[in-house]
């Protein structure tokens, strides 16, 4: 039986980098490089960059 | 001291005040006459004698709990000469005990009634003084557990690893506005090499 494809897609995790906790789930093409963007973090009530952070966290 | 105490009572004092002190003379009965109390059999309350809160099961069924009897700073306040019983303090008579001449109700009474005349240390020590009770309260600290002198509480994660949290937020806000610019820089994300682990 073939393999069953991978997703084209895949969900994200984008963390907050002002070390609150706080992050955001985002869906990104498979091949797209990792995201990272600047965002509202609520508990620091800012704009703060958030970056993608994976399992192993190994991003290319 | 005498004349101190004397002088301290005066004609306008609640009448029953006067009946007590009449009855009871201060010289002869109040904390200021008690004789200092040995610090070999009354050990004072300081954080070394008070029980752990670290201790495990310190509460459960069948651990040692402490003797209501042993030597304790409040408890030494509470003193009575064998000849001239403390009023305010139950006694033994052989193997008999008898209560208080004056129950708890009326020391109470009492001891407000004086408070309101700054007069509190000319009546007999017992256990609605303010000075055992202030006593006590170090002792035991209150019936929150941890709070007493020298006593602390594991308390919860949260609030064990709050102070390390909020100084890493602390310090990633002061950052903050070099670390965008360094994004902005490396093409927004593109040559950013340092992704953070989930």
């Amino acid at each position: 039986m073939a393999k069953k494809s991978k997703s084209r897609t895949v969900a994200v995790r984008l963390i907050s980098m002002a070390m609150t906790g706080y992050y955001r789930t985002m869906i990104r093409p498979r091949t797209h490089r990792p995201l990272s963007m600047l965002k509202y973090d609520p508990v620091v009530k800012k704009q703060v960059l958030f970056l993608e952070a994976t399992k192993g966290g190994r991003n290319k | 001291m005498e004349p101190v105490i004397k002088g301290s009572i005066s004609k306008n004092l609640p009448e029953r005040l006067l009946r007590f002190f009449n009855r009871y003379p201060p010289e002869k009965y109040s904390s200021l006459v008690r004789p200092k109390p040995d610090p070999e059999t009354t050990p004072t309350a300081d954080s070394s004698t008070l029980p752990s809160p670290y201790i495990a099961n310190r509460d459960a069924k069948g651990a040692h709990k402490e003797d209501p009897r042993a030597p304790s700073a409040a408890r030494g306040l509470l003193w009575s000469r064998p000849n001239l019983p403390n009023p305010f303090l139950p006694r033994k008579i052989g193997k008999r005990w008898v209560g208080a001449e004056i129950g708890l109700r009326r020391q109470a009474e009492l001891v407000k009634m004086a408070k309101k005349y700054n007069i509190e240390a000319l009546l007999p020590p017992g256990r609605k003084s303010t000075e055992f009770k202030q006593t006590r309260l170090a002792e035991r600290g209150l019936t929150v557990k941890g709070t007493g002198v020298g006593q602390k509480v594991k308390g919860h994660r949260w609030e064990r690893t709050m102070e390390t949290r909020l100084e890493d937020r602390r310090k990633a806000m002061m950052e903050m506005p070099e670390t965008v610019r360094m994004w902005k820089q490396r093409g927004h994300g593109r040559g950013w090499k340092k992704w953070p682990k989930r």
